[in-house]
């Protein structure tokens, strides 16, 4: 496929809890580290209100596995595991 | 934790469920040319398609009985969306009707020996014993324009 | 005195703001194009307190960076045709995300009245706003409005009027770190000296350039002063700046609605309810193919009565036209050129109809996001988007509505690809050819064939979409980043004044160029061939060899003798442009069966034609030029005639090749012979 956006390393080395949105589990809670990849999409992701410190709630995915659905700033989004995985989140309890 | 849902809805999920789930099934046999014997008594047709959606609405009421069974307040959301899918085959079971009078009458050649119970089908009248649920949960389909379905009501 | 103002509609996607448009302006719409592009432009009119106003729709946007074409759109004519007011409408009961237009309207300094629209379902959601204090806060009206009821409008509009005449003087509400604010300052001022950027607010301008805006980052460059600029930015560290800006907005906006509004969080909302069914692992895919197929019935079974009634009429009209003309050539003209030549246009228009009031149905509900996520796993496959779905299943029924049903696809390349594919979806009008053929040369296998043809068909669709995205289409796949926006019960007058605007575009726009075009074949197969003596639009002239198709039939035999056709073949071919059911009848004509099908099938089976040859003759009807209505509908639709005709000359090759194949390894290998 084209244009895959870099991937990000999966191992961070100082937080376990570090992780990308799209491995999150659903029904789970994350926390926004940082948006990475390709401009265009990061900026848009930012612009749907992804910033740094928003909390997300993973929802479901979709029946085929993809795109999955999340809830922030109380409405419902979806992103590509593509997308996602441009996420860098944090767990929360 | 208190349910948000009563035994009526339990009941009306199983026997809708197992209703819509039946008469689909039947649909999908006639189509695959096996006579089941039902097809004049009940109005049931071969018809692949139309079978395989009433299956659907039909394993929707199921599994929202299941999840009920199981204790899960938001089992009743399958009955809900169960309703409204059941209301909505009706209305184009009842269309497609109208649409074939109206054809008929246009068209009288191409209907001869033709009656408009030939186009009756279950999706009307399985249809009414939604009708008979959204009439009495009405109250739970927020008149808002939103589907808020209340909850604990 | 009259005023004459222009009110430009902004807002996200899925506001509502539809509805407030149709609400201010009724039935005074206008519904064109944007210029140079397909992307619809919507003005409507409204006198309101002697003002004359006029009404731009914008297309739905999420910021003021664009990223689509739709956004660009909206961006351009807020900044290049400066409207004298603008309205953002505002859904109460997504006010964070939904306020992150806003922020940027203000920074542009534009004179701003926010409709706070879908109050009600605020209120039953448990959400309280006070609207006052918003207004306090924010410094610009904000008016209350329930766009689907007409609530709020005269407010709405006695707030555009007062607006009018008042100056403002608020861009500074939303301020930034001190860092991006010493920033944005020398970017100011380097702007403030430049005549080229005087056209511009300068302060929204820097806040862009800091943003990382590549639109106006081109639109800087063209600048004298463009290399201060550049210097400035190349001294920060652009990606956490612009995150910063972003999450700044979004902080503001938070402390702002902590002031103003209380919202109820902590509820399971109905909308949560109903995705937990219809996005279920086990029970979304059906669902969703259970309610294509109520749509389906409802667009091409339950339309069947309406298109006899056009057929009859249309039938009778010409009949009776005919009669009356009492010149033969004349009366041919009217009757099977002009006459028939409309009703091709019209026969389609009960499927328009039902199919766009169906597809404002979905998209109004909020399930159309619902469809496209349920699908896009497997769209994105051939590289489309799960909007794509909807449209090419449509295509099974009639490829003109369905080509119309793109155009809820947002991004171009996407749209182009899903237009450019559909017309390989084995339509109903192409059926009546497949039963023929296939009957008169396979009998017991004949399901089989057609069987084959549709799947044939589906398969050339999915390699010429992966062929297009990786050549002529090429580039990344548009980002996924959809909103799943709330379930709200469809208006019926949103659904029918839709409805009626998609049947108007395809009257006016396509239905001329169908119009030429079956007029045209007519023309073809009227006009005597030359040296023939035959009388004009005569019997024994129309379509035969007598006539100019008969010669141009005769002329490219040789171009598909190769698949085993003959000009009687190509000439039936030719006549199907104009709708592919007419090649049996013109195959019925030229074999000299007449109108009779079981005797065409008789002949054809006793030898007229090869079983190898009739098979090569499905495959090309499936794969060639579509219908002219088709025709009509891709040109209005990509608006170029480089698209249109390069869907009929990719189409018209592979139908050669595959057909051309089928008889050429048919024959050797002593198939079917």
């Amino acid at each position: 496929m084209l244009g895959i956006p870099t991937k990000l390393k999966r191992t961070k080395g100082n937080n376990m809890n570090e992780k990308t949105l799209d491995l999150i589990e659903p029904e789970l809670s994350v926390k926004v580290l940082k948006v990475t990849g390709q401009k265009s999409s990061r900026k848009r992701i930012l612009d749907m209100g992804l910033t740094p410190g928003t909390r997300v709630d993973v929802i479901r995915r979709a029946p085929l596995g993809d795109p999955v659905e999340f809830k922030l700033k109380g409405y419902n989004l979806s992103l590509r595991k593509r997308e996602a995985e441009t996420v860098l989140v944090e767990v929360v309890e | 934790m208190k349910n948000n849902y009563g035994n009526k809805e339990v009941a009306f999920s199983a026997l809708a469920g197992v209703l819509y789930a039946l008469f689909g099934l039947v649909h999908i046999i006639e189509g695959l040319g096996i006579d089941t014997g039902l097809s004049g008594m009940l109005f049931i047709p071969g018809d692949i398609l139309g079978g395989f959606c009433l299956v659907v609405i039909g394993a929707v009421f199921l599994i929202g009985f299941k999840e009920m069974l199981q204790g899960l307040n938001a089992g009743v959301s399958f009955v809900y969306v169960g309703i409204l899918m059941s209301l909505i085959f009706m209305a184009v079971y009842l269309l497609i009707m109208g649409g074939n009078l109206l054809d008929s009458f246009i068209v009288p050649d191409d209907y001869e020996g033709w009656s408009v119970m030939e186009t009756f089908r279950p999706g009307i009248y399985l249809g009414l014993l939604s009708l008979a649920g959204i009439l009495y949960w009405r109250d739970r389909f927020s008149l808002n324009e939103v589907l808020v379905f209340r909850e604990g009501a | 005195m009259t005023d004459k103002i222009t009110v430009a509609l902004t807002g996200n996607p899925n506001v509502g703001k539809t509805s407030i448009f149709n609400a201010i302006t009724g039935s005074k719409q206008h519904v064109g194009n944007w210029p140079g592009v397909t992307v619809e432009r919507k003005i409507g009119k409204r006198v309101h307190n002697d003002i004359e106003m006029e009404i731009v729709d914008l297309p739905g946007t999420y910021s003021l960076t664009a990223y689509s074409l739709d956004e660009i759109i909206a961006r351009d004519f807020i900044i290049e045709e400066k409207p004298d007011i603008v309205v953002q409408v505002i859904d109460a009961t997504n006010l964070e995300r939904n306020m992150y237009l806003t922020t940027q309207l203000m920074e542009l300094g534009v004179k701003l009245i926010i409709a706070l629209n879908m109050t009600d379902l605020a209120l039953a959601k448990g959400d309280s706003i006070d609207s006052e204090k918003m207004q306090e806060f924010l410094e610009v009206p904000v008016i209350s409005t329930i766009g689907s009821k007409g609530n709020g409008i005269e407010g709405l509009l006695d707030a555009v009027a007062d607006e009018l005449h008042k100056t403002r003087v608020t861009e500074n509400i939303f301020t930034y770190d001190s860092d991006i604010e010493t920033r944005g300052e020398e970017l100011e001022k380097v702007l403030n000296n430049d005549p080229y950027f005087a056209h511009y607010p300068s302060r929204w301008f820097s806040m862009k350039l800091l943003e990382g805006d590549e639109n106006i980052l081109k639109k800087a460059k063209e600048s004298e002063s463009y290399p201060e600029i550049e210097k400035i930015l190349n001294e920060l560290d652009a990606d956490s700046f612009e995150a910063k800006i972003a999450d700044q907005r979004y902080k503001t906006i938070q402390t702002m609605l902590r002031q103003v509004c209380d919202i109820n969080t902590e509820h399971l909302s109905g909308s949560d309810m109903v995705d937990r069914v219809v996005t279920n692992k086990a029970l979304g895919i059906p669902i969703f193919l259970s309610l294509m197929w109520a749509a389906f019935e409802i667009t091409f079974t339950f339309a069947t009565p309406f298109m006899n009634i056009i057929d009859i009429f249309f039938g009778w009209f010409a009949e009776t036209a005919t009669n009356l003309i009492t010149i033969p050539w004349l009366s041919s003209l009217v009757g099977e050129g002009m006459i028939a030549g409309v009703g091709s246009v019209l026969i389609f228009l009960p499927n328009i109809l039902l199919l766009f009031f169906m597809l404002s149905l979905m998209e109004d509900s909020g399930y159309m996001a619902r469809a496209a996520f349920i699908m896009d796993k497997i769209m994105s496959k051939i590289g489309l988007h799960g909007k794509s779905f909807i449209p090419l299943v449509m295509g099974f029924g009639c490829n003109v509505p369905a080509i119309m049903a793109t155009r809820t696809i947002e991004d171009t390349r996407d749209r182009l690809i899903t237009i450019l594919i559909t017309p390989f979806m084995s339509c109903g009008a192409r059926l009546p050819v497949y039963v023929l053929l296939a009957g008169a040369f396979f009998g017991r296998d004949a399901g089989v064939v057609i069987f084959s043809l549709y799947a044939l068909g589906i398969l050339v669709a999915i390699v010429s979409a992966k062929l297009m995205r990786s050549t002529i289409l090429r580039g990344e796949d548009a980002p996924f980043i959809m909103e799943l926006p709330s379930y709200k019960i469809p208006t019926l007058k949103g659904s029918f004044i839709h409805m009626w605007e998609r049947g108007k575009i395809y009257l006016k726009k396509a239905g001329s160029i169908i119009l030429i075009g079956v007029v045209g074949v007519w023309l073809l197969a009227s006009i005597p061939a030359p040296g023939s003596g035959g009388v004009f639009a005569s019997e024994e002239v129309y379509g035969t060899t007598n006539s100019v198709i008969g010669v141009i039939g005769q002329i490219i035999e040789p171009l598909v003798a190769p698949l085993g056709f003959d000009w009687r073949i190509a000439v039936a071919l030719l006549f199907g442009v104009v709708a592919k059911e007419i090649v049996v009848g013109s195959m019925g004509v030229l074999y000299g069966a007449g109108e009779n099908e079981d005797t065409l099938s008789d002949i054809l089976a006793a030898g007229a034609m090869t079983p190898l040859a009739g098979l090569g003759l499905m495959v090309f009807t499936l794969l060639y030029a579509p219908c002219f209505a088709c025709i009509g509908v891709i040109k209005r639709e990509t608006g170029s005639w480089k698209w249109t005709l390069f869907q009929l000359a990719y189409g018209t090759t592979l139908a050669w090749t595959f057909a051309f194949a089928v008889y050429q390894i048919g024959s050797r290998i002593g198939m079917l012979a």
